[in-house]
């Protein structure tokens, strides 16, 4: 059983593949960030006294920014639904909700013991768990980045769950932050001074940080990727400046320094990830209008050959008519006129021979000299539908599950005729899921044998299921439950898996939606059958 | 079912078409003339007959609905049935208001065909016989006097004799003998009458 996400090809910065502009880019930054960090060295411990104003106007940007960028993620999950990116979008988020407690409690800023009633300790129990707190869920992004994606079901509440927990849990710490009393760990032994404790939290989420690093160096595949990487080295440089560079000291230039870092480089990585999401919108929009003309085009199309289908049939059709009427007015003439009679019937039946000829040059159109027919793997033909598909599944956001059992055998027949037959069930099984969201829209594909050696393909959906109106109407002309639909594809799709010497069917599926299934003869069987024929 | 005589010009580039309305307008007893094309029709010599023109509107080279247009450039007032394998409402509603008589969706009930010719041609032959009634009109009006013809326009003006005779400066006695000549060469039964013909010719002039 093979998954395909409905994203394979990169339409979001987490599965887009970073060009080599971008990795130079990512370089430069980096290269800024470390030299930004050489020159502040020097100044480190200089005490900047009165800087406290500014944490406020610090504390916003890092928590909009966050917010931001957690949003941002939060919404490429509802599409792709990868586990690795609610984790991020989490982990953005707990850094956005965590400065709030923090810049409140900070003492000498909002009022000189801090907000909410705190104490020393409060405001580095809230900053020790944001230190950590974050590069662990870094981490377990890059850890799970490449594990294949689960079919979740809606996204929205799952999202809107964690945004829950976390506010919760970021409530929770701030309650233990302020009124934890003895359970505290003395990270602070003055209101600006650390205490020898307090070098735990930046060596522990160092080691956090290069451990990330050191797999996305690895495994680094897409723009998000490489900009995460780009973030824990920021995110490392500021523990380093803010721990070590400044001894620990609050407000100090190296304290500054290391905050302004961290801030330019969230920001950087917030106007990339904007800047992407922005970029591939206009893409997505052309193509969608792209896709909107053809669709204009094919459907143009579509009527022309049916006005002109219409015209051919009824052009004999009437005449036939006016002949029988004025055959019909000289057999009742006073005196009837036998051969003009005659003739009217003879052109009755020459009509009746060109409207013939007119429906076989129709069928002929969808039907394909047997003489051009090869073997056609069927696993491969659904592969081929799949890609084929792939964007208006990813545009549907429909998952497509496809499962074949393992020895399937060859069949003989037209391979575009019959990739035909597969898309246009796909297309028609993504349209059915259009309206549904209270359950996952899942498109399962599969092909088996059956007891007889015939190959059964399946086609099923989750959608609305069949109308019980539409029964035994299905596959006739013009049947279509579509606005703009011709009523024509199924019609068409069963008069070319019939030529091939199958059947197609349809039922509802349970619990919901619908399966369409065709049945082909195995190449061996093909052979004799038309052999014999 | 026709008082006398009449033609049905048929213009369909469908040969089956074209043969199977021949032959139904003939079992009715009616003349008929059949064209691939409309320039055919155009090229042909037709009989001078009260008659009736049924056209595709999907002709060769040129819409029917086009060579409607032309008809009437030329002035060529033939009465048009179209029948049509695709008829939309506007298309019918523009033929209607050019003038057609009727606009019949193929297949079509031949009694409705029939219906439609039959009121085509009565048109046609009504119209025929006013512009032979008009003819013989000028034809006589042109056979008058200069001094005939200007003591017409004054009677139907309605001038008295009185006053013509003043207005000319001839003898009333003249104009007289003017006005019996005019009411004679003219084939008018009283005034009345006359003031009918010159109402006739009066409008031919504004045509023309």
């Amino acid at each position: 059983m093979t998954s395909v996400p409905p994203d394979e090809p990169g339409s979001f910065a987490s599965t887009l593949q970073p060009s080599r502009a971008h990795q130079r880019f990512a370089l430069l930054i980096l290269c800024i960030l470390v030299l930004a960090l050489a020159l502040a060295i020097p100044f480190a411990d200089v005490s900047l006294t009165g800087s406290e104003i500014w944490l406020p106007a610090y504390a916003s940007a890092i928590t909009v920014s966050d917010t931001i960028t957690a949003a941002l993620i939060f919404s490429a999950f509802s599409i792709l639904r990868s586990r690795a990116l609610l984790v991020l979008g989490i982990g953005y988020l707990f850094a956005a909700a965590t400065t709030v407690p923090w810049a409140l409690t900070f003492p000498g800023v909002f009022a000189a013991d801090g907000l909410l009633g705190a104490n020393l300790q409060s405001t580095a129990v809230v900053a020790a768990a944001k230190r950590v707190g974050f590069p662990l869920f870094v981490l377990c992004f890059v850890l799970l980045k490449d594990r294949p994606v689960p079919a979740t079901a809606r996204p929205r509440v799952v999202i809107w769950t964690s945004v829950a927990a976390v506010l919760a849990g970021v409530c929770a710490l701030t309650w233990l932050a302020v009124d934890g009393g003895a359970l505290l760990p003395r990270f602070m032994q003055g209101p600006q001074q650390v205490a020898a404790l307090w070098t735990a939290v930046p060596v522990t989420a160092a080691v956090f940080c290069v451990a990330g690093i050191a797999v996305l160096a690895v495994r680094r595949k897409s723009v998000l990727d490489l900009w995460l990487l780009v973030v824990l080295a920021a995110w490392l440089i500021e523990l380093f400046m803010l721990a070590f560079v400044s001894g620990g000291e609050r407000f100090s230039l190296g304290w500054w320094a290391g905050r302004v870092y961290g801030l330019a480089a969230a920001s950087v990585v917030l106007l990339v990830l904007l800047w992407e999401t922005t970029t591939l919108h206009i893409r997505l929009a052309q193509a969608v209008a792209a896709e909107e003309r053809t669709r204009t085009r094919q459907l143009s199309t579509m009527e022309a050959l049916s006005a002109s289908v219409a015209h051919e049939v009824n052009q004999p059709l009437s005449s036939m008519v006016t002949n029988a009427d004025a055959g019909l007015r000289w057999l009742d003439r006073s005196e009837p006129n036998l051969s003009e009679a005659s003739a009217a019937f003879g052109r009755i039946i020459s009509d009746g021979h060109r409207a013939g000829q007119v429906i076989t040059s129709i069928r002929s159109m969808f039907r394909k000299d047997t003489q051009e027919w090869a073997p056609v793997s069927v696993a491969g033909l659904i592969d081929e539908a799949v890609l084929l598909t792939q964007d208006e599944a990813r545009f549907a956001r429909v998952s497509v599950v496809t499962a074949s059992s393992g020895d399937l055998p060859a069949v003989i027949g037209d391979r575009v005729r019959l990739q035909q037959v597969l898309v246009n069930l796909i297309a028609n099984a993504l349209d059915a899921m259009h309206a549904v969201n209270d359950r996952a829209r899942l498109l399962n594909i599969s092909a088996e044998r059956d007891g007889g050696g015939d190959l059964i393909v399946a086609v099923a959906d989750t959608g609305q299921g069949l109308d019980p109106q539409l029964d035994g109407t299905l596959f006739e002309p013009f049947t279509t439950t579509k606005p703009d639909g011709m009523g024509m594809g199924l019609l068409i799709c069963r008069s070319i898996i019939e030529a091939h010497g199958g059947r197609l069917w349809a039922e509802n599926h349970t619990p919901h939606g619908a399966v369409f299934r065709f049945a082909l003869p195995a190449s061996a069987q093909h052979q004799q059958a038309t052999g014999s024929a | 079912m026709i008082p006398g005589p009449a033609i049905v010009y048929v213009v369909d580039d469908d040969a089956s078409v074209r043969d199977s309305l021949s032959s139904l307008l003939r079992s009715v007893g009616l003349q008929v003339m059949a064209f691939a094309r409309p320039a055919d029709f155009v090229d042909a010599d037709r009989p001078d007959l009260p008659g009736c023109l049924v056209l595709d509107v999907r002709l060769p080279g040129q819409s029917g609905l086009e060579f409607q247009r032309s008809l009437a450039d030329w002035n060529v007032a033939m009465p048009i049935v179209f029948i049509t394998g695709h008829g939309d409402i506007p298309m019918s509603v523009s033929a209607m208001k050019a003038g057609a008589i009727e606009f019949l969706t193929k297949p079509f009930r031949d009694q409705d065909l029939l219906d439609a010719v039959h009121k085509g041609i009565a048109g046609d032959a009504k119209r025929r016989e006013e512009t032979a009634v008009l003819a013989d009109d000028q034809a006589r009006y042109d056979r008058l006097t200069p001094r005939e013809q200007e003591i017409m326009a004054q009677i139907v003006a309605g001038q008295l004799n009185k006053q013509i005779a003043a207005d000319l400066a001839i003898a009333e006695v003249t104009v007289k003998a003017h006005r019996a000549q005019v009411m004679r060469k003219m084939k008018a039964r009283s005034l009345p009458d006359l003031v009918r013909i010159a109402d006739r010719l009066g409008d031919l002039r504004r045509k023309a």
